[in-house]
């Protein structure tokens, strides 16, 4: 249940100022890291500022999704919904320059399969890169089952996400018995649901409970019919005498409603320029970083499922 | 080391099973017979150690390894000059250190290690505290005494109560013997039938065996509990202090949701909540799967948090 949850608990933050702390953190935490190094040739210029790796971020968001949706067998929506949160979460805390999301994308997919008892082996997996060789897909495994453990260390071992599709459904069950004076709630189901997708891309998995969240898809996709449902807040819910509470939640669903208006498609040719300086950086630190965090992990304790193998030669250009 | 066995004559307990091992003061053993032959003169060296040894010192082998012989030997000894009592310390941790340096030096003697140092320490220490040993000895002595005593007059007075009861059994045999020669007589010489004579008799009898049946309930001189607590002597036998403890009181479960009240399980239907779920197939049940348990972890869900908190 959610109310008892590590989600409500850890990773609900109360504002977007809050959030966005904590990637500029993160952010610099990966530039001092590189700068105390003290390799030479490293200039400010080279890294990524916030606002990229932002485009950046939602661009391998959108792909995950894509790759989700595109999954056979078919992909359950709280898997999805659960992949993509567990994205979030991890570049939340750390910078895209310092693990490449390409990869990372692709753990938190299998990581959520595992999961969301969405069972699927490996190899099916890894089948769904459609335009990778077979002993490319088999190079992806030891990259992905080599990046689990990180992932779910990163994501300090909260696994249970609580996606709102559940509570939509609860909300209509509920608005279908208690609600008489909506006439046919299942029609609502489809713009909350794209609504719901939507919010999925951001950030109001981090600062709202899902089921602010499905209530917020809910009544939109309402007001969009040209229905108003006041009434099922106050009578139904019983908020008629607790008019603060009432306005506290109206102010949520704002949030939330304006949240998702914000959000837009990164422009394939920033995207482009980002991804090449991403690359660079990549091939420059992360060689000696990777190396480095190999280490400190195992000096942790942790040691990675598989030996890992060379450093893949696969782009983003093959996913999918 | 499955076969005990002298290293002499290399007889085994296999072979002899009446081979009887002894063992002197440096820990070796040889077997009775190399004992009686060696040490016909009453004294000579240790077959594997060369340590002068008398005839009078060997004893038989208590344990499968002879060492464990020797150190009791050399336990015995050792204790004998160092018998302080705990009493004799100041503080526990002196005579801990004591009891320490007792064990090291019977480690040592036993292994061999250090062995002249080892008895000169002693030899020290004896001259040091002669006096000490001297009164723990004596105080040592009047204890086994005072002990041996008390076994004594318990032995004493098990024999007493063996000797009573014999005699109280003695007497009950007389009794009814008597008995029945007086019938015998009576019968011989009264002019009464013999039936009359022979009721009389059964009752007395009867009456007789009563009375001994009472004086063995009445017997019974012990006045030692089997706690060993004397027979009244005032035994406290009050209560002990009860504890009063807070009696445990339910309390419902609250949980906080953050959302409106669900409603519970067994009410969905009545609710008419179940009319909007898909029903579940007979198959879905074997597991214990009801609809309403879909049902209401879907409302749970959509209601939990749902209230900013």
């Amino acid at each position: 249940m959610f109310h008892n949850s590590s989600h409500k608990k850890y990773w609900l933050f109360d504002s977007e100022d809050t959030v966005e702390q904590l990637r500029c953190k993160a952010n610099m935490k990966f530039r001092n890291k590189v700068l105390s190094s003290g390799k030479p040739g490293v200039s400010e210029s080279l890294f990524l500022e916030r606002h990229e790796e932002d485009v950046l971020f939602r661009h391998y968001e959108r792909r995950l999704l894509d790759f989700c949706n595109a999954f056979k067998p078919v992909m359950p929506k709280s898997v999805v919904g659960t992949a993509i949160m567990y994205f979030r979460r991890f570049y939340l805390n750390n910078s895209l320059m310092e693990y490449h999301p390409r990869i990372i994308m692709l753990t938190c997919a299998y990581l959520s399969c595992k999961v969301d008892e969405f069972n699927v082996s490996s190899g099916q997996f890894v089948g769904n890169l459609l335009q990778e060789t077979p002993a490319g897909q088999e190079k992806v495994v030891e990259q992905i089952l080599e990046y689990e453990l990180l992932l779910i260390q990163q994501l300090n071992f909260h696994l249970v996400v609580h996606n709102p599709y559940r509570p939509m459904e609860g909300l209509l069950i509920d608005l279908k018995t208690r609600y008489p004076p909506l006439e046919n709630p299942e029609s609502l189901r489809k713009s909350a649901d794209d609504f719901l997708t939507r919010a999925a891309m951001t950030d109001a998995g981090l600062l709202f409970p899902p089921s602010q969240i499905a209530l917020t898809a809910i009544l939109g996709s309402a007001s969009r019919a040209g229905l108003n449902m006041e009434s099922y807040l106050t009578e139904c819910m019983g908020l008629k005498e607790d008019k603060e509470t009432l306005s506290q939640l109206y102010d949520s669903m704002r949030r939330i409603k304006s949240l998702i208006k914000k959000y837009e498609l990164p422009k394939p040719e920033e995207v482009n320029v980002y991804k090449q300086k991403l690359e660079r950086i990549q091939a420059e630190f992360t060689t000696s970083s990777n190396n480095k965090r190999k280490r400190g992990y195992e000096d942790d304790g942790h040691v990675a499922k598989e030996p890992r193998m060379t450093e893949e030669e696969w782009t983003d250009e093959d996913l999918l | 080391m499955d076969d005990q066995g002298c290293p002499r004559c290399k007889t085994t307990k296999y072979r002899n099973p009446s081979l009887k091992l002894m063992v002197n003061v440096c820990g070796h053993t040889l077997c009775e017979n190399c004992v009686e032959m060696l040490f016909v003169r009453g004294s000579g060296n240790c077959v594997q150690c060369d340590t002068p040894l008398r005839k009078s010192n060997f004893r038989v082998q208590l344990f499968e390894d002879p060492t464990v012989d020797k150190e009791v030997e050399i336990r015995k000894k050792v204790l004998k000059i160092y018998n302080k009592r705990d009493f004799d310390f100041p503080s526990l941790r002196d005579y801990n250190d004591y009891l320490e340096q007792v064990e090291e030096i019977v480690f040592n003697l036993t292994n061999n290690i250090d062995v002249e140092n080892t008895k000169q320490k002693m030899e020290q220490y004896q001259r040091e505290n002669r006096d000490v040993i001297q009164r723990n000895k004596a105080k040592l002595t009047r204890e086994q005494e005072e002990l041996e005593e008390l076994l004594l007059l318990e032995q004493q007075g098990n024999e007493q109560r063996r000797l009573e009861t014999l005699q109280e059994e003695q007497r009950q045999l007389q009794a009814k013997r008597k008995n029945k020669q007086a019938l015998l007589d009576e019968l011989e010489r009264s002019q009464l039938p013999a039936s009359i004579l022979l009721a009389q008799h059964k009752d007395r009898a009867a009456q007789l065996e009563t009375q001994i049946e009472k004086q063995k309930q009445t017997v019974k001189p012990t006045t030692i509990f089997s706690t060993g607590i004397l027979m009244g002597q005032t035994v406290s036998l009050q209560p002990v202090a009860r504890i009063v403890e807070e009696l445990y009181h339910y309390k419902p479960l609250k949980i906080e949701t953050y959302g409106p009240p669900v409603p519970e399980l067994d009410q969905l239907s009545r609710l008419g909540y179940l009319n909007h779920v898909r029903a579940s197939m007979p198959q879905d049940t074997a597991g214990g799967y009801t609809s309403g348990l879909a049902c209401h972890r879907a409302i749970q869900d959509a209601f939990s948090g749902l209230f900013p908190s």
